[in-house]
Order: C-alpha cells, then sequence, then structure tokens
C-alpha cells in the first residue's frame, strides 16, 4: 500500500477503519489519488470523526423506524383475521343464538389490534407525508378509541343502555365509533394508496372493503334479495375489507424483509 | 419541495447517486465510483463515497454483503428501494412542472 494511502486512512477514527478500513484500502489501491482525492479523504475523514459521535442515536431511530414498520405490518395481518372471523362469523350466525362474552372480547381485540396497525404503519407513511397521513390516522383512530370507550363503560356499568354523551347510550356510542373505524380505515387506504409507501393493489382493496363493509353488513339482512343469494352477497361485500388489511400487512412486512432484486421488484 | 434523502443533510445528493447505481444489483465501492461518473460526468470521491455509505448503512437503506477479495459488495435493502422510487418520482413530477412552466414561457415568446 502506497504510504500516502495508509497516511490518509490513519486519519480516520480506529472504530471506522475497524468496519471500513479494508475495503476503502482496496478503493485507494484500484485508482491513482489525484488532489480532489485527497482533499475529499481529508474532509472525510473530518466528518467520519464528528459523524461517529451521532452514530448510537441515528442506529437506535433507524432500529426504531424499522420496528414500527414491523409492528404494523404484523397487527394489519393478525387485525384483518379477527375481522374475519368476526364478520363472517357474524354473517354464517345471522340470527341465531351467540356467545356474546366471547364476541365482545373479539371485538375489541379486532379493534386494539387494529388501532396498533394504523400507529406502526401511519408512522412509516408519515415520514415522506406527514399531513396526508396523520390527517387520514385521526378519523379511524378516533373511531377506535370511541368504541373501546363504549366497550369499558358496558364492562363497567353492565347496561349497554346507560346514556353517557348527549342522550346516547352507550351501545349507540359504540357503533358510532366502530363505524369511523370502518369508514376511516378507507381513508386511511385512500392516502396510503397516494403515498405509494406500500402495496397499492392492497391499499385499493381495503378501500374497496371499506366501502362495501357497513352497506353489506346492515343493507343486505331483511332485504328484497332472494334468500340463497344473501349470504354469497353478504361474503362478497364484507370479506374485501379483512383481505385489504391482510394484504396491507403481507406488503409492509415485505418491506421490511428481504431486498428485491432490482427496482421493479419494490413495493410501490 | 424537498427532495433530499431524509436526514442526510449535505450527503444527500451522493446517496441518492449511490441508491441509484446500486438500483441494478449490488456493488463494490469502486464499482459504485466508476458507476457515478459514468452516469453524471462528475467524480464521487472516496471520502465523499464512503460518508454517504455509512449513512445508508445506518439508516437500513443499503447493506453489506461479505467481502470479495477485500472489496465489500452494497445492496439496496426493500426499504431502500421503496425511498429510492419515493425521491425519483418525487424528482420526476418536479422535473415536469418545470418544463411545463419552461413550455409555457418558451411558448409564449414564440
Amino acid at each position: 500500500m502506497r504510504p500516502l494511502s495508509t497516511l490518509l486512512l490513519r486519519l480516520y477514527p480506529a472504530r471506522w477503519r475497524a468496519r471500513y478500513g479494508d475495503e476503502f484500502e482496496q478503493v485507494l489501491a484500484d485508482r491513482p489519488l489525484g488532489p480532489f482525492d485527497v482533499a475529499d479523504i481529508l474532509l472525510g475523514a473530518l466528518d467520519a470523526h464528528l459523524h461517529l459521535r451521532g452514530l448510537g442515536a441515528a442506529s437506535e431511530h433507524a432500529k426504531g423506524f424499522a420496528m414500527s414498520l414491523r409492528i404494523g405490518g404484523y397487527a394489519a395481518i393478525v387485525g384483518g383475521v379477527l375481522w374475519f372471523s368476526l364478520l363472517a362469523g357474524n354473517a354464517i350466525n345471522d340470527g341465531q343464538e351467540a356467545n356474546w362474552a366471547w364476541l365482545g372480547i373479539a371485538l375489541v381485540s379486532a379493534v386494539v389490534v387494529t388501532l396498533v396497525a394504523l400507529i406502526g404503519l401511519s408512522a412509516f407513511q408519515a415520514r415522506s407525508h406527514p399531513l396526508l397521513t396523520w390527517a387520514a390516522f385521526a378519523i379511524p383512530a378516533l373511531g377506535a378509541v370511541i368504541a373501546l370507550f363504549g366497550a369499558a363503560v358496558m364492562v363497567v356499568t353492565g347496561d349497554s343502555d346507560h346514556a353517557i354523551i348527549g342522550g346516547l347510550g352507550v351501545w349507540e356510542v359504540s357503533t358510532i365509533g366502530l363505524l369511523l373505524l370502518l369508514v376511516g380505515s378507507g381513508l386511511f387506504a385512500l392516502a396510503t394508496w397516494r403515498t405509494k409507501s406500500l402495496s397499492r393493489g392492497a391499499s385499493a382493496l381495503l378501500v374497496v372493503g371499506a366501502l362495501l363493509v357497513v352497506p353489506g353488513l346492515t343493507g343486505l339482512s331483511g332485504s328484497l334479495v332472494p334468500e340463497p343469494l344473501v349470504l354469497v352477497l353478504l361474503l362478497a361485500t364484507i370479506l374485501p375489507f379483512p383481505a385489504g388489511w391482510i394484504a396491507l400487512g403481507v406488503s409492509a412486512l415485505r418491506v421490511t424483509g428481504p431486498a428485491p432484486a432490482t427496482l421493479e421488484g419494490a413495493s410501490l | 419541495m424537498d427532495t433530499r434523502i431524509p436526514e442526510l443533510g449535505r450527503f444527500a445528493e451522493p446517496a441518492l447517486l449511490i441508491l441509484v447505481s446500486l438500483s441494478d444489483g449490488p456493488k463494490h465501492g469502486y464499482a459504485i465510483m466508476a458507476d457515478v461518473e459514468a452516469g453524471t460526468g462528475r467524480p464521487l470521491g472516496p471520502g465523499t463515497l464512503y460518508a454517504a455509505l455509512a449513512r445508508l448503512e445506518e439508516r437500513g437503506l443499503i447493506e453489506a454483503l461479505p467481502p470479495v477479495d477485500r472489496r465489500r459488495p452494497y445492496r439496496l435493502t426493500a426499504v431502500g428501494a421503496t425511498v429510492l422510487a419515493e425521491q425519483l418520482h418525487e424528482l420526476s413530477e418536479f422535473a415536469q412542472l418545470g418544463l411545463r412552466r419552461l413550455g409555457r414561457i418558451t411558448g409564449s415568446r414564440g
């Protein structure tokens, strides 16, 4: 190795040399060093001394960012499965006896997990589109909080007709919260489609699901549709919602997973 | 409009050039320098290259592969590919806006 390269490399901090020293030495050996290179390396060495001081904080920040996306992805998948169980179970079991305690637990779990998914995925998208992302997050998150508040009041008072806000009973308030969460999920998916941070196909599926799920649940019961078609239509209108959440979660985990071979393979 | 790679300050432009260089497959340091110079006509110094590589690696946008003959290749991570695609899309929109405005000016003159 040339003496000038050795001298220049020695200007870098020991920690930096331990990580990049070998390959940096090889790069310097691969080409003749001109005055531009020497000046550039001097500035690089100065930067390495200054930069290493803030390295710990930056590294923690990067880890936290990837972790929030991973948590959001897993929560979206689990939430999608819970919504699927609840919605499909409700459609199949319509009008029959149900275990209300287990249904309540499943519903609260679905709301909590969906809230976690919204937070994790929004934190990922907010780095490039903060205003749009947090505005789209606000409505479903508010709905989730209202629904959970209603559920908590019902558990404490044991009364679903207990009036809490402006004469509205706790059951009505919880239902409003759930509707906000379902419809707000569509707005969140629309913002995700716009930011292109995650799969646009999954976002579009969730938008469609959020548009169909409420009329699917409320409009088909006792309708004029012939009986054999009701179940098929119910499933067709409510399945895109959980499927959209699951697809969005899978796309988030793909972003945190192994690299695509080329840009065309990136999740956009 | 902010078209920089997030939080990379004065290394944002070299970082973008490196990400573009890695977008068609892994490359080691010298190959990145040669690729950037061939693509832009401007040299990328070794000090700038490694300052930007270190930042990109810390942020999880690229990752190092096992070295081959003391040359260590780097490749884009999936997050890096997504961030790069977003940056290029924003730059493309910005360029189109500029060209449209320029077209209006030259059109009104002609």
